[in-house]
């Protein structure tokens, strides 16, 4: 029997799109842009942080085409990204400029600026409201309003954005060990391909664009045995971070001469990870060593994995999978997985057939 | 008043500031769009705080615009989808590198807004203040 190559099937393709498009749309429901943004945030800040392209409009898009699908929806963003010049890099942004809406810490129960809940899930029942089937426009303002008029009693002076970090004041107490900045330019994954073994700034790049799922599994797998890392969260922190980018043009570097552009919502760990090191007197002592995660939206279980495959990957012990780079950063992008699990749909026709061509003489052979 | 400190009073400041200041100048000058706003992507270069050293976080998406005036050219570059906003802060930073005499009486009003949003900044701070902890600590028998 001969190979040959076919072709066809066009118009059931053209039907299969329609067919989607009716599955989308035959409710007759209309999903506007804004409820998304203003109703999906997880959903949202999800999509915009795989992806590694902040922009709730276009997540909130790739979310409707997509029917809620994530992987879709990210792939989407992806796709769209490669079309849109990259004009600007931003001055660099330091974290502790961050208005912060949320910051706790697991360490220490009396932190300076103090443990602030923020809006968070953790201190709910995981019980199912029912009341919401119901809920009414005049019901959410009536709610809203109360709460906004809660919110004025309050005295208390603040200012979120000058918080010390934790990390800075162990720091400080010299309970951990001064840092001076490393000015090296990072390298960009979007423009050099992964070489090993890799940068901390390459790995820190995959790890905050990876897909939720993957990178909490193996965060977890990280613990479980399948490395070595004992973490405790030292500060967790949810807020905005205002962005600047110097003059296109204009040969000074004047920061007073910076535009700024506006502010992205992130989360932020530091996990303390204790580690056994030998002292002078060459016994053991315990130190603590920092695991480092951030990524869009508010997503803290995302960016405490990332915390925890930080300090895993600096590590770098290739016996345990979740210390082995190469094993971490290749499989947790979600365009990158998706797209190759899902490449195992298309038409295998001739491999499969000269497989089985394989199978039948190889049959008839063990048959003489 | 200097770019920084202006560029963050227009963007957190009410969407009609922006407005206002852009419609005067177009009341009295000939803008002229050398580039209509258009969407592009600026890259985020971050600090991380274990190591101190410097990684790119991913890109946001910007709505940019240039406009000239007088031969002086303005450049409006905001976060998201923010067609109108970006082509007022163009206008208006146009405004600013042409030094047009609207711009002396403009300082006033900016110090204005800044204080607005502080006031707003402040407000927000304290509801969010509500969810501190005030820990207790527990009889130990």
């Amino acid at each position: 029997m001969a190979y040959v190559a076919v072709k066809g099937g066009a118009e059931a393709i053209e039907e299969s799109i329609k067919r989607l498009t009716y599955e989308r749309i035959h409710a007759n429901e209309l999903l506007e842009l804004e409820t998304i943004t203003a109703t999906m945030r997880g959903m949202v800040d999800q999509v915009m942080s795989e992806s590694s392209l902040y922009s709730e409009f276009l997540a909130a898009i790739a979310i409707k085409q997509s029917e809620g699908n994530v992987e879709e929806a990210v792939f989407l963003l992806r796709a769209h990204r490669s079309t849109l010049p990259r004009t600007y890099y931003t001055r660099v942004v330091e974290t502790n400029t961050m208005a912060v809406e949320r910051r706790i810490s697991a360490s220490f129960k009396d932190i300076p600026g103090g443990q602030i809940l923020g809006a968070s899930y953790d201190y709910t029942h995981r019980l199912m409201d029912f009341d919401l089937i119901g809920e009414s426009k005049a019901g959410m303002k009536e709610w809203v309003s109360q709460f906004l008029s809660e919110e004025i009693e309050t005295t208390t002076n603040p200012d979120l954005t000058t918080l010390p970090k934790v990390v800075e004041y162990l720091r400080g107490e010299k309970l951990f060990s001064q840092i001076e900045d490393d000015n090296t330019e990072p390298i960009d994954v979007t423009k050099q391909s992964l070489q090993f073994p890799t940068t901390r700034s390459e790995r820190l790049q995959v790890l905050t664009r990876g897909q939720t799922g993957a990178v909490t599994s193996l965060g977890y797998a990280a613990i479980r045995g399948f490395g070595q890392v004992h973490p405790t969260v030292g500060e967790l922190r949810v807020g905005k971070l205002p962005l600047w980018i110097s003059h296109p043009t204009e040969q000074s570097d004047d920061e007073e001469n910076d535009y700024y552009i506006g502010e992205i919502k992130v989360t932020e760990v530091e996990s303390f990870v204790p580690v056994s090191v030998q002292n002078e007197n060459n016994t053991e002592e315990m130190e603590f060593e920092i695991g480092y995660g951030i990524c869009y939206g508010q997503n803290e279980t995302k960016a405490i994995a990332i915390s925890i495959l930080d300090h895993s990957l600096e590590v770098g012990k290739k016996e345990y999978p979740t210390q082995d780079e190469e094993f971490v950063l290749l499989h947790i992008d979600s365009v990158e997985s998706s797209g190759f699990i899902s490449h195992l749909k298309l038409p295998h026709y001739v491999t499969f057939q000269s497989k089985l061509d394989s199978m039948r003489k190889i049959k008839k052979e063990s048959e003489k | 008043m200097n770019r920084r400190r202006r560029t963050a009073i227009l963007i957190d400041g009410s969407p009609s500031f922006a407005k206002d200041l852009a419609r005067e100048i177009e009341r009295n000058y000939a803008v002229r769009i050398l580039s209509e706003p258009q969407h592009a992507l600026t890259m985020i270069k971050l600090r991380e705080t274990a190591k101190n050293s410097l990684f790119y976080l991913g890109e946001v998406l910007v709505t940019e615009t240039k406009v000239q005036i007088n031969n002086k050219i303005g450049i409006g570059i905001v976060v998201g989808n923010e067609e109108e906003l970006s082509y007022e802060l163009a206008v208006i930073d146009a405004a600013y590198q042409g030094a047009l005499k609207e711009t002396k009486n403009w300082t006033l009003l900016f110090e204005e807004e800044e204080r607005r949003i502080r006031e707003n900044k402040t407000t927000r701070e304290r509801a969010i203040l509500k969810t501190k902890v005030d820990f207790e600590m527990m009889d130990v028998e």
